[in-house]
């Protein structure tokens, strides 16, 4: 498609200011602009993720003061087993991990399904029929909205919990060594997550059961494998996001998952082929 | 106030009462262990994200930040029709003349849904400068052959072309083709105006036009308020607003009339008609004939996705079925006596004779040459609502069993 067929294209010319922009830029802007408004002009979206952030930094601190307050001799009813000695650096995002990752999760899902069940979808591609394009800008503008906030909210998450351990031992700053990689690494797990669940939103268009899927993905699949027998839960269980990212935020990463260097194609390859199935169904089916 | 400041007053109690309580439940050991400033920095981190919070996502995003000042809120009185102050039959300027005349072609069509087919060979073309209603019976694949031409479904064979080209094909193709395919396809939780805007943005154009076209329809003033509290009639007018965006040449409208008052059936027809004059393509789907008839110079009849007809309004009344009703005291005699003059006579359920193929003059003239009382002559034509059954009588997928009998004629139909 070249310029000139978009001129042809368009006669209205008001606000195009096309210029000779290759057609597939003039699109790609044109997408983010609209998916970027669809996104921060939904009430529900802001208001979900200021309570997630409120929530997991008052969880946060709660699980900080615990582990402060509990010394290491202390026996967990569930677990059984003596404590491990407090990871000072996962700690910081036990509640990240639950109450930012899942919201954001579930309202990346929804940029597609809502579309789907209000019938949206079809208003949607008929402005763009260019539907990778769509898949494209909901994925880049979902992903960075996620990351913002992801890193955002994981700096604020690690200087919170290490002023809370300073008293009893000892905070971490960020030039200890694996700090600065766990709270980058935490934030891109937000992002890994919401390109995941825009990708099953746009595979499975129903809100329920992507979110079902989604959720599995992101969280119930490692759970899944710790289940399973013994070499199996480590072979399995390492391929999965919650494990990839606990060896990413953790200040000593287990010797039979992947290394965090490795953990990160984990991180990267997860959103990548849900999305890649996702632009493959997405031009084969009708709206 | 702001809607926001509540919001996050409310949020950062909450959210404060919550951690207190938390902290304040691991018992007044522990949180004693916690150092003072510990409980400084819990405090200084957790406003802050609530004063940040409020920042962002408690400003009004909801006002449009266009050029349009912020329309007045509107008076909260159960009983007011749709949109008050409605705009009836308001008229459209064009912001500039339409370029060459688009022509809609659909070339041999076939779509099948598994075994099902909804559209099945069906070509016809739809010309500019004439509101063209698309009409069929439930299931008959308006909306499937819509949803073709607009590249939402892809065709099973056959081509649907805009201009000579496929909709796919256009990058910026609101400006080629607005449509209308379901009003209440809306994201409930968004305001009109944006989105409008975030239409408006796929295809490049500016804010000033999502304003325009507010005004166009009559919703100005319930700009800021959410799609979902929107009446079916204010739904319909938002989807022609995003219909007519970009001023498009091509208009493909899918049951446009539907919920809206007898002032906005005429304020849309009024429109349509005026974007036909300016030698748009205009194609609108309906199931009422009523409103086809006064709305639409030509008509493409369709059923169980196959052309039925394809022509004029006129001309397709004027080809409807007529026939003559005489009502006599000596019905069979003068039903023998017609017959044998060469028209087609039918005996209704109440002893009245329907004749074709004779005038309503011929009927009384013969009668008065045998002496036969004649108590009631009269010549019935049918209406486009009666010539519309008669054609899609056979091709109706869902029907009340037994109302209409697909042999029944277009006179007793109605009776």
């Amino acid at each position: 498609m070249t310029a000139q067929q978009l001129h042809a294209a368009g006669p209205a010319g008001a606000g195009a200011g096309a210029g000779d922009a290759p057609a597939r830029l003039i699109r790609a802007r044109d997408v983010l602009a609209s998916e970027w408004t669809k996104l921060r002009s939904l009430r529900s979206n802001r208001l979900t993720v200021a309570i997630a952030a409120v929530v997991t930094l008052g969880l946060t601190a709660v699980v900080a003061a615990t582990f402060v307050a509990a010394p290491g001799a202390r026996h967990h009813g569930a677990a059984g087993a003596p404590a491990p000695p407090v990871d000072r650096l996962a700690t910081s995002f036990l509640a990240f991990a639950e109450y930012t990752v899942l919201p954001v999760t579930v309202l990346s899902v929804l940029v597609f399904t809502s579309e789907y069940s209000s019938g949206l979808i079809r208003t949607t591609f008929a402005a763009v029929p260019g539907r990778r394009a769509v898949l494209a800008a909901k994925a880049a503008v979902t992903g960075a909205a996620a990351l913002v906030i992801g890193e955002v909210l994981a700096f604020a998450c690690f200087f919170l919990a290490q002023a809370i351990f300073t008293g009893k031992h000892g905070g971490l700053s960020l030039t200890s060594p694996g700090a600065l990689r766990a709270v980058l690494a935490a934030g891109f797990t937000l992002a890994a997550c919401a390109l995941v669940g825009v990708g099953v939103g746009a595979v499975i268009r129903h809100t329920a059961g992507a979110i079902a899927a989604a959720i599995a993905l992101v969280a119930l699949l490692a759970a899944v494998c710790l289940a399973l027998p013994a070499p199996w839960n480590v072979r399995l269980g390492r391929l999965t996001l919650p494990f990839a990212a606990y060896q990413e935020v953790t200040a000593h990463p287990s010797a039979g998952l992947f290394s965090p260097d490795r953990s990160w194609l984990i991180l990267v390859a997860w959103p990548a082929a849900v999305l890649l199935i996702a632009a493959i169904v997405l031009t084969r089916r009708d709206v | 106030m702001k809607p926001g400041l509540g919001l996050a007053i409310a949020v950062l109690a909450v959210a404060v009462v919550f951690v207190v309580g938390c902290l304040a439940d691991l018992s007044r050991a522990r949180v004693r262990n916690i150092p003072k400033w510990g409980w400084a920095v819990l405090i200084c981190v957790t406003i802050p994200w609530g004063g940040l919070a409020y920042l962002i996502f408690g400003r009004d995003w909801t006002r449009p930040a266009g050029p349009a000042p912020p329309p007045p809120s509107l008076p909260d009185v159960p009983g007011v029709p749709d949109v008050p102050g409605m705009p009836v039959a308001r008229p459209h300027v064009p912001r500039r003349a339409p370029g060459a005349p688009v022509v809609i072609e659909v070339d041999r069509l076939t779509k099948r849904f598994g075994p099902v087919t909804a559209v099945d060979d069906l070509s016809f073309a739809v010309r500019p400068g004439t509101v063209t209603g698309f009409l069929g019976p439930n299931g008959a694949g308006k909306t499937t052959t819509l949803r073709v031409i607009l590249g939402l479904n892809a065709p099973t064979s056959g081509t649907a072309l805009v201009g000579g080209r496929r909709y796919q094909d256009f990058i910026r193709p609101l400006r080629q083709v607005g449509s209308l395919l379901d009003a209440t396809a809306l994201p409930g939780g968004r305001a009109a105006w944006f989105h409008l805007l975030a239409i408006a943005q796929s295809n490049g154009i500016g804010r000033r036009r999502v304003s325009e076209v507010l005004e166009l329809t009559g919703l100005e003033t319930v700009a800021t308020r959410r799609t979902g509290e929107f009446s079916l009639g204010m739904k319909q007018r938002l989807g022609i607003a995003a219909a007519l965006l970009a001023d498009p040449p091509v208009l493909l409208l899918d049951e446009p009339v539907n919920g809206l008052d007898p002032e906005g059936i005429h304020w849309i027809r009024q429109l349509l008609r005026a974007m036909a004059a300016q030698g748009r393509t205009i194609l609108v789907s309906s199931h009422l004939m009523s409103e086809m008839a006064q709305t639409a110079d030509h008509l493409i009849i369709i059923g169980r996705g196959r052309l039925l007809a394809d022509t004029s309004t006129a001309q397709f009344i004027a080809g409807a079925r007529h026939d003559v009703l005489v009502r006599s005291p000596r019905a069979g005699e003068l039903a023998s006596l017609l017959a044998a003059s060469g028209a087609k006579v039918r005996r209704e359920d109440d002893g009245a004779l329907a004749v074709n193929g004779m005038d309503q003059a011929t009927v009384g003239d013969l009668a008065v040459s045998r002496g036969i009382a004649v108590h009631e002559l009269m010549a019935r034509h049918a209406s486009l609502e009666e010539a519309y059954l008669a054609i899609t009588g056979t091709s109706t997928d869902y029907r009340a069993g037994g109302a209409l009998s697909p042999a029944a004629p277009a006179g007793t139909a109605v009776r």
